[in-house]
């Protein structure tokens, strides 16, 4: 008992426990921190691969997931990944430590129901999710349409929260994404449209299908992996078409790299090649001098000519595309059961971890956070 | 309603809601009702007038389309029609074999 021990030894104790404690406190400060890709698989897995180590070190269970997985979405400090359940009714909340639930939004409620088409974000300060919600009323002999909103949970709300504020939204959204300075929010549909946080007000809508790029046809955009780690600029494929030079013929296919800065609120478009191959998402490197695409090729494109670098053959498929934080390597997942992972300056194939049991991920939005 | 006889369901469902106090909920039809939101032209082709850029192979897109109801006329919806066509069969490459035709429910 501390009593029976001399005084000076305690002291020495206690400054022994201190230098301990103090050590414990620098290694964990010096430990370096690793990226590790969040991914889900049928019919209600999510896992955490170690991303360097090549390994799954996680693999969890999601409650009623219901056979489906969609977007991804973690906490601003990469405790808690959100992900997309229950045939697009649900947002479950899954603690990456533990494998708990500690959030669950349930979006139907009887006589309605109510999907998420993909579009949900946290705020930068993690205190609210943002959910895009396509409502329908289920009458006895027909459906009755009703209109889109935008609904707010309470992050801490537990596993049966309810939305502490609704307000009305654009139809067509498929991506949603908060601005950095966590005052307001974009949703990208037909348009791009912002709206305030707390209030609900739009604040701005920017062109997508009715952007101002000259000479240039209406676009075609298919974004629903909201990724814009690790730069915080989101980053998709667009397609439109040009007339042809000679002024006769066909229009030419164009692919262009839509960038959206979630800091400062720039969007750009710029055509990177005449199409000649899908992609189907896409992300920025570390130094935005890159953007990688990923489909049936893994595609890079250098954003400072926005030509295109490099484009390799891959084995399968992938939906989503990501980029390590040191910008060395980029990781294909979705789809399939894999994710596979490439040198970023030759896109050459370095290594692949199978996820258990080898089960689809489909159209979940595998996400990189650091930790 | 008492002289009415019900000849489909439809009648059927507007006798139980006159029965119930329901019947301004019964409301005729007016569009083709379904997961038709997406009006790409399917697996046929791909943006090329070929097949090379199709997800390769289908098994990778497969489930990628029952989820959104991407493509309903070629794959069975699991959104909301058949959400159970892909139960316990959560491999598209593995599991191809066990996947089935499905019809319209009578």
């Amino acid at each position: 008992m501390l009593k029976d021990i001399p005084p000076r030894s305690a002291l020495a104790g206690l400054a022994l426990a201190t230098l301990a404690l103090l050590s414990a406190a620098c290694a964990l400060a010096a430990a370096p921190k690793r990226d590790f890709i969040i991914t889900a698989a049928k019919p209600d897995r999510l896992f955490v691969i170690d991303a360097a180590a090549r390994t799954i070190k996680s693999e969890f269970r999601i409650p009623e997931a219901n056979g489906f997985l969609g977007a991804i979405v973690p906490s601003p400090d990469g405790r808690i990944a959100y992900i997309l359940v229950n045939k697009m009714e649900s947002i479950s909340g899954i603690d990456l430590d533990s494998g708990k639930e500690v959030f669950r939004a349930n979006l139907s409620s009887p006589g309605e129901r109510v999907k998420c088409l993909f579009a949900f974000d946290v705020t930068p300060d993690g205190k609210e999710l943002i959910v895009y919600e396509v409502p329908v009323k289920l009458g006895l002999s027909e459906y009755v349409v009703e209109d889109t909103r935008f609904a707010v949970f309470n992050t801490r709300a537990g596993v049966d929260a309810k939305p502490v504020r609704q307000f009305p939204a654009p139809r067509r959204v498929h991506t949603l994404l908060s601005r950095k300075d966590g005052k307001s929010f974009y949703a990208i549909g037909f348009d791009l449209y912002e709206f305030d946080r707390a209030s609900g007000k739009q604040l701005n809508q920017k062109g997508v299908r009715n952007w101002d790029y000259a000479n240039h046809s209406t676009p075609d955009l298919l974004a629903f992996w909201p990724v814009s780690e690790p730069t915080g600029v989101f980053a998709t494929p667009i397609y439109s078409s040009v007339p042809p030079a000679s002024g006769t013929g066909d229009p030419v296919p164009k692919t262009a790299l839509m960038t959206l800065d979630l800091t400062s609120g720039d969007l750009q478009y710029h055509d990177f090649e005449d199409t000649s191959a899908l992609i189907f998402s896409a992300v920025l490197s570390p130094a935005k001098t890159e953007a990688f695409g990923v489909y049936s090729q893994l595609s890079k494109i250098d954003t400072r000519t926005n030509t295109l670098a490099k484009r390799v053959d891959l084995d399968h498929t992938y939906y989503a595309v990501l980029v390590s934080n040191d910008g060395k390597e980029v990781y294909a997942a979705g789809a399939m059961c894999d994710v596979t992972f490439f040198d970023s300056t030759t896109l050459e194939k370095k290594g692949n971890v199978k996820l258990t049991g080898c089960t689809d991920q489909a159209i979940t939005s595998p996400r990189v956070i650091r930790r | 309603m008492s002289g009415m006889k019900p000849t489909n369901k439809k009648a059927e469902l507007l006798l139980d809601a006159a029965e119930a106090g329901h019947v301004p909920e019964v409301v005729a039809m007016e569009s083709v009702a379904g997961c038709a939101t997406t009006f790409d032209p399917g697996w046929e082709v791909d943006p090329f007038g070929g097949v090379a850029s199709l997800c390769q192979p289908m098994e990778a897109d497969l489930y990628g389309c029952s989820d959104p109801c991407w493509w309903p006329a070629q794959v069975p919806d699991t959104m909301n029609t058949y959400p159970d066509w892909d139960a316990g069969k959560p491999s598209a490459q593995g599991d191809w074999r066990e996947l089935g035709s499905v019809f319209p429910k009578k």
